[in-house]
């Protein structure tokens, strides 16, 4: 009798300690999750303080009085570099995938050369190399340079990805059904190829528009970037101005990136930077 | 008798044609390949062999007329920074290995408990946008009259030794890399079916027996790659010791070679310790890409 009753007792106790070692396990993925986003959150109550201890957002418009040129050099150079990469990557991961290419392995861990660099080795071989070689130390080129070769293995990647899950059949139907080559590279395969292409436009724009470290050994006084500048602004210590210019640019990496997850989800991202 | 010829006349311009249309084809490929390579050579590949032979002057006599080579920038890293390698290489450890212990649960509740997955993803993507914003933030949660003092006060850890030490820098350098890891792991994790450990399971293997006899040989790739990956990227750490190490943690080599080279001008000093961390970062990314294969899907 004592046994029977007992049973359902214990099963319970046995479930109960499972729901606490359950529950256990997502407190664990939580406290990681506040330490992902607790830095951000941080910075953003920081910017929005006061001197009298009240709440603004004067160091917002402080920000963008300041540093708007800073800002929009930024927004330029990153969209330069999206579209440089573009123009290389697109016909690169073309003809990795559907062309014969001589030491196709070869050439591909060659081209993710600039990957694995360290990026203090990138900015102090840049630095010797611009100056001596190509005599644009300082300028916008040398920038564009720099993160074009930084960043376009970033965009291979996906477009290779989605291309080799591109059936052959999407292309022949168009150039049999009349379409020339331009035609069918124009509206068939590459709107088909849009989240892939997409993917690297992301990852290209989340890595430049945020780059400083490259950018402090070879950018001068007229080409300083909003990343370079929080850094520049971080040895001023902990005003609510730094702290507003850092928060505006990690919101608007991070809106850039929900959006993108709203809208494409997060397949073509697997295999590179961003998991 | 007209007919033969006509056919043969039309025959040869064809297989003419055909032929040069397979030559075009075979030069397509390495044509669409050439601008990538063009710019891999001249920003990577050139500035690389620069540097090698800017690592074997003396000084800054690179850029002017009396150029002298000379070893000295290698073995005066080798007698006076051993030091600043020792350190480096001991921050990328530490924070590598901190990284795998909490990372391999995190990545293993990930994908065998979580549905909210999409959010995890979302809000990891927070350490990705750089070093600099993380460090900056931690730096002021770090102050000693911070938003942090009442824990450290609670552990009865003087505030004031906390910001600016070695286990600071560690933090920041752990948090920064820590979706590196879980990303590895998670790739390798998803690939062992949960039948495995339920067969074990059934057997009688207890808990911990399951994870050193069956998941953790399965998942070995994905942990080694993690691992290496995390190692690389914190080789180059640069910003995390400066907003939040001492003159110890600031010794690591992308600093000195900063303030050599910048500061002081001293490019063929600055180009041998880039070219020393270049050696290491690539033997650590060619073994990690070798044992990553099948995790990354490379």
């Amino acid at each position: 009798m004592s046994a029977i009753a007992s049973s359902p007792v214990q099963r319970n106790r046995k479930l109960s300690s499972r729901t606490v070692f359950g529950a256990l396990q997502h407190v664990y993925i939580w406290i990681w999750l506040v330490l992902f986003a607790l830095p951000f959150v941080v910075t953003i109550l920081r910017s929005i303080q006061d001197v009298d201890g009240g709440h603004s957002f004067a160091a917002y418009q402080q920000v963008f009085e300041s540093y708007r040129g800073n800002l929009w050099f930024s927004v330029k150079v990153t969209v330069i570099t999206i579209i440089i990469n573009l123009l290389v990557s697109i016909p690169g991961a073309y003809a990795i995938v559907r062309y014969t290419v001589p030491g196709k392995r070869f050439v591909l861990s060659l081209l993710n050369l600039a990957l694995y660099t360290p990026g203090a080795v990138a900015g102090i071989s840049l630095v010797i190399t611009y100056s001596y070689l190509f005599h644009i130390p300082r300028t916008t080129t040398g920038l564009v340079g720099a993160y074009v070769v930084g960043t376009y293995p970033l965009m291979l990647v996906p477009i290779i990805v989605a291309l080799r899950d591109l059936p052959q059949v999407y292309e022949e139907a168009a150039r049999t059904l009349g379409a020339n080559r331009a035609q069918s590279l124009f509206r068939v395969e590459l709107p088909l190829l849009g989240p892939g292409i997409s993917a690297g436009i992301l990852l290209t724009f989340v890595i430049v528009f945020n780059e400083f470290l490259v950018t402090l050994f070879i950018a001068g006084p007229h080409t300083t970037t909003a990343a370079l500048t929080v850094y520049n602004l971080t040895r001023t210590g902990f005003l609510p101005s730094t702290a507003a210019l850092a928060a505006a640019m990690q919101l608007i990496s991070f809106l850039v990136v929900l959006l993108f997850f709203r809208t494409f989800g997060s397949r073509y991202l697997k295999g590179t930077f961003l998991i | 008798m007209s007919i033969p010829a006509s056919t043969q006349k039309d025959a040869a311009p064809s297989t003419d044609n055909s032929r040069s249309r397979e030559r075009r084809r075979r030069l397509t490929g390495p044509a669409m390949v050439l601008p990538a390579l063009l710019v891999t050579v001249l920003f990577s590949i050139i500035p690389i062999v620069y540097l090698a032979i800017v690592s074997f002057t003396e000084k800054s006599s690179f850029f002017f007329r009396n150029t002298t080579y000379t070893w000295a920038n290698y073995s005066t890293i080798w007698d006076r920074y051993l030091p600043n390698l020792e350190t480096t290489m001991r921050l990328a450890l530490l924070s590598s290995l901190i990284d795998l212990i909490f990372g391999y649960p995190f990545a293993y509740i990930l994908i065998r408990k979580v549905r909210y997955r999409e959010l995890v993803r979302t809000l990891m993507v927070f350490p990705l946008f750089g070093p600099l914003y993380l460090a900056y933030g931690l730096s002021y949660i770090f102050l000693p009259n911070g938003p942090l003092s009442p824990v450290l006060e609670f552990f009865n850890i003087p505030a004031t030794k906390w910001l600016y030490s070695e286990p600071s820098t560690l933090f920041g350098m752990m948090i920064f890399t820590f979706p590196f890891m879980v990303m590895n792991i998670g790739a390798a994790l998803s690939n062992v079916d949960p039948m495995l450990e339920e067969a074990a399971n059934t057997l009688g293997a207890a808990p911990w027996k399951v994870f050193i006899r069956v998941l953790f040989p399965l998942s070995y790739g994905g942990v080694l790659a993690g691992f290496l990956m995390c190692f690389g990227w914190n080789l180059g750490v640069f910003v995390v010791p400066v907003l939040l190490g001492g003159l110890e943690q600031q010794r690591v080599i992308s600093l000195t070679l900063y303030s050599k080279g910048m500061s002081q001008q001293d490019f063929g000093m600055a180009s041998a310790m880039g070219i020393v961390l270049m050696a290491i970062a690539f033997i650590v990314t060619w073994a990690s890409l070798r044992f990553s294969r099948g995790a990354l899907g490379a």
